[in-house]
């Protein structure tokens, strides 16, 4: 038991820290709703206006796009409705009454972006993301980020090719980040939980905790209890 | 006076009474869910990467002619399927397939296509163990809708694949460790009934306990090594 001791001593020592960041971080994400971090509540997802009357036939399609195509997808983009093409050098829009090629500029983002918005608040910048930051290193890339002026600072991002809403970020996911980035120790990308320092910490935590669970064991004596026997007397009397 | 130290042992002993156990659970499922590669988990090396072929357009019936057959669709996809063209329809009330050549809605997909679907996907060696079309959607896949294919493949962890009879397509791919992954996801969050509830309360009071507990242990800590250092001056 003395061994016991001083392993739960030293483990605590050089542990402790650690043991102590994913205590807090993980309590602190336990409070933070996990609705708002997902960003559910900042999409409204419009109901798609019928399909269009007199779309184009699958050899116009071919003809508009002008590459091989392995996938054709006609799909609603917020009031209007598109072509998606999936073809060797990537995903291609096209209207689907005239044939023109759709591109998701600023502009376009812009609108899409506000017509998904649940809320009033105005845009306050618009930008594209071509590599992975810390707010889109889920997403597909290249991407617009839509920044808002509401309280939460909500940010969609959008697929630069397809302009479909990808996700939200907000206040509280940005803050609810900050406690996973300390929870997962990886503290550039805030991505990976598989790496080799988390997983050295996370074995030398589990001798931290099992040693202590074993001092449990000699920790206590009887007249640590007395108080509880009393009590439960005490209510058996009253009975 | 107070007596500092036997406070700090009292509170941390007494705590970890009441969350010692969970703390454990805490630090091996912890442990379990670094160790193992979430892409691993996730079943990536079961199933191939499809083969993006270009479709022939030749002889298809047009997205116009689905679009009056299947009313009120939401989406509509042309696809390849073993090889053949077919149409994937979104409407309100659920996913089908149409044969893209005919034009003509297509029925549940049999035992003989999920199969032929599944074991072209299916990366491992093995070939398939058992096969079963579910009318109740099993905890492993909890949201998806019913029927669907389970395709129980020979191999390691028992892979599994569920193919969707509606429109043919690959639903889910699980294996032992993502079960493995799940139950004890099940442990870390505290949530038993549905392991979705980051926010439950059980949680938020056993999080918050176990911060008092790590703090009254680095409070400790400040009593721990004192001996030491008094046995050295007095022998200096």
């Amino acid at each position: 038991m003395f061994l016991i001791r001083r392993l739960h001593k030293w483990f605590g020592l050089v542990l402790g820290l650690q043991f102590l960041l994913w205590s807090i971080s993980g309590a602190a994400m336990a409070l933070i709703d996990h609705r708002k971090v997902a960003g559910e509540e900042s999409i409204v997802h419009s109901t798609p206006s019928p399909t269009p009357a007199g779309v184009l036939s699958l050899a116009q399609v071919a003809q508009a796009v002008g590459q091989p195509i392995s996938q054709i997808e006609l799909r609603p983009l917020q009031d209007a409705w598109v072509y998606a093409a999936t073809t060797p050098s990537g995903v291609q829009l096209v209207d689907p009454v005239d044939g023109r090629r759709i591109v998701i500029d600023d502009a376009r983002a812009k609108t899409l972006a506000v017509a998904a918005f649940n809320g009033t608040a105005p845009v306050t910048s618009v930008s594209r993301v071509d590599k992975p930051t810390l707010e889109t290193r889920d997403f597909a890339l290249p991407a617009w980020r839509v920044e808002f002026a509401d309280k939460e600072k909500t940010t969609l991002i959008l697929n630069a090719v397809t302009g479909e809403v990808a996700g939200a970020k907000t206040n509280t996911w940005r803050l609810w980040d900050f406690f996973w980035m300390i929870h997962i120790m990886d503290y550039t990308d805030r991505q990976s939980f598989n790496h080799p320092l988390i997983i050295i910490i996370a074995t030398g935590c589990l001798w931290l905790a099992l040693s202590g669970f074993i001092m449990l064991f000699s920790a206590f004596r009887r007249q640590d209890f007395a108080y509880i026997h009393d009590g439960i007397e005490w209510l058996q009397r009253r009975r | 006076m107070v007596r500092w130290p036997s406070v700090a042992r009292k509170a941390h002993k007494w705590l970890s009474l009441i969350i010692g156990v969970q703390a454990l659970f805490w630090v091996v499922s912890g442990l379990y869910m670094t160790a193992v590669h979430i892409d691993i988990i996730h079943g990536d090396h079961l199933v191939r990467t499809p083969v993006a072929e270009p479709i022939s357009m030749v002889g298809l019936v047009d997205p116009a002619v689905i679009l009056k057959t299947a009313g009120g669709a939401q989406s509509l996809r042309l696809d390849q399927q073993l090889g053949q063209p077919v149409y994937i329809v979104s409407q309100k009330e659920g996913r089908s397939l149409f044969d893209a050549r005919s034009g003509e809605k297509l029925p549940l997909i049999d035992e003989a296509g999920a199969r032929q679907r599944a074991e072209q996907i299916y990366a491992g060696d093995g070939g398939v163990r058992e096969m079963e079309l579910l009318y109740e959607i099993p905890g492993e896949i909890r949201g998806r809708p019913a029927p669907i294919w389970r395709v129980q493949f020979e191999g390691l962890w028992r892979p599994t694949l569920y193919i969707a009879p509606q429109t043919g397509e690959l639903v889910a791919k699980r294996h032992d460790l993502w079960r493995t992954f799940d139950f004890v996801w099940m442990f870390h969050i505290m949530d038993y009934e549905t392991r979705d509830n980051v926010n439950n309360l059980l949680l938020k009071i056993a999080t918050w306990m176990m911060v008092v507990t790590s703090l009254t242990g680095a409070w400790l800590l400040l009593y721990s090594f004192r001996r030491k250092r008094r046995v050295r001056k007095a022998a200096a």
